[in-house]
């Protein structure tokens, strides 16, 4: 069913075909975070769209605590220049698990992946947590002031060379990345913007620890970029990126794919509205995100489980809604198998997502982490994740009311009935099989609802976003 | 040594009943002795060169003084290459490789490959190059269309960050993206052999494609995860009943391209009827400190240069040699000259190579001249499909035209 572009972005209001409910609430979580609980779903439910979308938007202040340990952990004794970049990443997927604003910890995602800048070549922890604090404090803020400070971001300016760049014989990596990948995308600028563009990137320099543009080295002569001419510095080049007609449109359309759908390709007319808006906003991205999230498309068949989950979403997403402790060390390492190293994407496009998350090896990589989180077996994760105990605190007894609690849980009861039933016959199954004589019924019964739960993980619907 | 039939008998695989991905099936009875291109069990192994590689700090033109003039610093001095012919030598890096091809007679150096009006974004070039189509939408290979004719098992053998290529893209069955043998193996917390069984059974049965509630979403992207998951599932236990101890013939170098390829040599000696291999080396966008002789550029075509020398050798040893073809290339060259980092941009024009017991060793076509550059870039002199034309004909056996499209003559890359 299509979306009809004139109400397209209106806000959502519950409809008998669009009914406000665990579906929406769940789908609300997974994209403006990272899932909900049992108990987020049914608040949700219960509150209505208007105060669950305000509560998803606000986000709640972080806890002093959280903010204490997360600073500490990022400050220069814990986090040297050397860091190994394991450690930055466990850094962040912490703040996942813990934040009280899931929306920020996602959108800042959203533009590591935009900025994608890796650790493998900037080989520089503080630089890297210095990007990571000018995407977050922009996450939900101007995108204008994030492009423009983003010519001087210190690990960019590694990462693309810039700061190696001169007036005598110009390094042309940021000048192409910034129009391609950064601000237009391909095919709204020529070889020769990029050439003329990356003079205006000669002379910058990282000087304790900031870019500043160092005169002696700049190229401070006239170039002609789109067609204008000026003395440009960089500075100038990303606002002539931000007035191409081509910028609003190419930011929206990604930020479509990222909150909206993987596979969906929306129209022009679908488009072009939002990033007018986008423009006279001033480019504030967290008016956009508003707009996408309470809109008719966003709760429309059109976005629901139109996503393949990104393996920090399904890993995050599940410690969350097993509500488990589970460290961060052992998950950074654990995404490492699934194809996504947070501050180490594979090239300056960043994660290409959608189908491409899954393979062969990274889908059994899902199943073996799914399988580490919800046993004992496996040391790394411990048992602070543990089914049998969420399920105890919800008062779920039986092997129907565990199946249906945990496809209520994680798939809003959006799996087959013959999924339902073959999990069941598992259950059944676990009656005839000889169990080691020393189990008791509680160990028994512990590695039932592991088991189970295990096996929904591996759902092909629980892939889906 | 076990035959595939044997293999397939022996395997819990069939346990996957008609549910087994067409193409595991079907190895079992292919018949590998007509005497047509690609009937034989020919073997392709790509190697994706990812970045740019700089074609000219390849393959030197050593007795240009063009050459020395475009790179005051980073060109590779005239007694340091590794001679092929009176005018052009491989890196310094490449001694391993320049053996193959004095001594084998194994290589051979397609020069100056490239297309129409290049493309110099990254990503774009990249897919240009795996769908063989300057099409404004890519959405299928170039090898994924070669294996709707010639269904063969093929394996992306893949680093932990890498996505399965878009030119394997559009295969009847997904081509599996494998990182190791150790991990590509389905786990469960079964206690006892029976409860193990009974959980591997569900969640094998709830991948079935044919079954996704239409109710669930968008039924594409549903579809698509159950696909993968089957075809994954099988292949994984495939895959489990080779031993993981494999012995080559050669030592191969301590990288991560040199193990890509030693476990594609595993799964070819293994006679599981693999024969297609997809493997890339990431680090070839060398815009600053690129090196001459020595440094990051040197490094890469070291290990570009001993992996691919180890695999050729350690497949010779086995005596499949004669099997297999190692075709690399890249997204684009770099620009001629060298930029103020000592380093290159975005470019074009760059030589591919073909490694195999039965490649035409020695070199195809001219090294691209150094006076007609067109805005600093080299000039193509080989467009890259008619290499494609060439392995899909003569080694894959496999019509080129409706994949790369008509104009595209084969070059004489096979002996």
């Amino acid at each position: 069913m299509a979306v009809d572009p004139k109400t397209a972005w209106q806000p959502y209001t519950p409809r008998t075909d669009a009914p406000w409910d665990r579906k929406a609430v769940g789908h609300l979580y997974r994209r403006a975070g990272f899932g909900a609980t049992a108990a987020e779903l049914d608040a949700g439910v219960k509150d209505g769209p208007a105060k669950a979308l305000d509560r998803v938007l606000t986000g709640a202040s972080e806890t002093d605590d959280f903010t204490r340990t997360s600073d500490f952990m990022a400050s220069a004794r814990s986090m040297p220049t050397g860091a190994p970049q394991q450690r930055l990443s466990a850094w962040w997927i912490d703040r996942m698990l813990k934040t009280r604003h899931p929306l920020r910890e996602k959108m800042t995602l959203f533009w590591h992946n935009h900025f994608a800048t890796s650790n493998a070549k900037v080989l520089n922890a503080r630089f890297m947590l210095g990007q990571y604090r000018l995407i977050q404090t922009h996450a939900l803020g101007c995108f204008a002031d994030l492009l423009t400070a983003m010519g001087t971001d210190p690990a960019m300016l590694v990462w693309l060379d810039t700061n190696t760049s001169t007036k005598a014989a110009p390094n042309e990596n940021y000048a192409r990345e910034v129009m391609e990948l950064f601000s237009l995308g391909v095919g709204n600028y020529t070889e020769t913007d990029i050439r003329e563009a990356a003079k205006a990137f000669t002379g910058y320099e990282i000087r304790d620890g900031k870019g500043a543009l160092n005169p002696r080295q700049h190229d401070a002569g006239e170039k002609t970029v789109f067609g204008k001419k000026g003395a440009f510095t960089g500075e100038d080049v990303a606002k002539l990126c931000l007035d191409h007609p081509a910028c609003p449109r190419f930011i929206v359309r990604k930020l479509y794919r990222f909150l909206v759908s993987d596979t969906d390709t929306p129209p022009a007319e679908l488009i072009d509205p939002l990033a007018e808006e986008y423009r006279a906003s001033g480019f504030n991205t967290g008016t956009l995100v508003s707009t996408i999230l309470r809109s008719n498309v966003f709760f429309s068949p059109t976005a629901y489980r139109a996503k393949i989950k990104s393996p920090v979403e399904f890993v995050v997403g599940t410690v969350r809604t097993l509500e488990g402790g589970t460290g961060a060390l052992p998950l950074a390492d654990a995404l490492d198998s699934l194809g996504q190293v947070l501050f180490a994407p594979p090239s300056v496009k960043g994660w290409d997502g959608g189908p491409a998350w899954l393979n062969a090896q990274t889908l059994l990589g899902r199943n073996n982490i799914a399988l580490a989180l919800t046993s004992t077996e496996d040391g790394r994760f411990g048992a602070r994740c543990d089914p049998a105990e969420l399920l105890a605190k919800h008062g779920i007894k039986g092997d129907a009311e565990t199946v249906d609690f945990l496809l209520g849980l994680f798939l809003q009861g959006d799996a087959p009935p013959a999924t339902r039933n073959k999990l069941l016959d598992y259950l059944r199954s676990t009656k005839d099989v000889k169990y080691p004589a020393y189990w008791t019924g509680d160990d028994l019964a512990a590695h039932r609802t592991r088991a189970v739960t295990h096996l929904a993980l591996t759902l092909p619907e629980y892939q889906l976003n | 040594m076990t035959t595939r039939r044997d293999f397939l008998r022996g395997s819990s695989l069939l346990g996957f009943g008609a549910t087994v991905p067409g193409f595991l099936g079907r190895t079992a009875l292919a018949a590998p002795n007509a005497d047509k291109p690609g009937a034989k069990d020919t073997v392709l192994v790509v190697v994706q060169l990812t970045g740019g590689n700089d074609g000219l700090n390849t393959v030197v033109p050593f007795t240009s003084p063009d050459y020395y003039k475009l790179r005051p610093t980073i060109a590779i001095a005239k007694d340091q290459v590794k001679k092929l012919t009176d005018d052009i030598g491989f890196h310094p890096a490449m001694g391993e490789l320049a053996k193959l091809y004095t001594d084998e007679g194994a290589v051979c150096v397609v020069q100056g490959v490239g297309y129409p009006n290049p493309n110099q974004s990254h990503f774009r070039s990249m897919d240009i190059w795996h769908a063989a189509s300057t099409a404004e939408t890519l959405t299928e290979g170039w090898l994924g269309k070669a294996l709707k004719k010639r269904p063969v098992p093929g394996f992306h053998l893949a680093g932990g960050n890498e996505v399965a290529p878009l030119a394997l893209a559009g295969a009847p069955v997904r081509v599996p993206s494998v990182t190791s043998l150790d991990d590509f193996k389905l786990k469960t917390i079964g206690a006892t052999g029976a409860d193990t069984a009974a959980q591997k059974g569900v969640i094998t049965a709830v991948a079935d494609p044919k079954a996704p509630d239409p109710k669930a979403g968008t039924p594409n992207l549903l579809d698509f995860v159950a696909r993968t998951q089957m075809n994954t599932y099988a292949s994984s236990e495939k895959l489990a009943s080779i031993g993981k101890n494999y012995t080559p013939k050669v030592p191969y170098p301590n990288s991560a391209l040199a193990n890509k390829l030693k476990l594609a040599a595993q799964l070819i000696d293994a006679g599981i009827g693999a024969r297609l291999f997809y493997v890339s080396i990431d680090g070839f966008d060398t815009h600053a400190g690129q090196g001459g002789a020595t440094g990051a550029h040197a490094n890469l075509l070291t290990q570009v240069s001993e992996s691919i020398s180890a695999f050729y050798r350690d497949l010779a040893g086995r005596g499949h040699k004669d099997r297999v073809c190692v075709m690399t290339f890249s997204e684009f060259g770099r620009r001629s000259y060298e930029n103020g980092s000592k380093g290159t941009d975005h470019g074009a024009g760059a030589p591919m190579l073909l490694v195999g017991g039965t490649v035409k060793a020695g070199v195809n076509g001219t090294h691209p001249s150094l006076t007609g550059l067109k805005e600093g870039n080299l000039v193509h002199g080989t467009d890259f499909r008619q290499v494609y034309a060439a392995v899909l004909e003569k080694w894959l056996g496999v019509d080129s035209k409706p994949i790369v499209g008509d104009g595209f003559k084969p070059v004489e890359v096979f002996a």
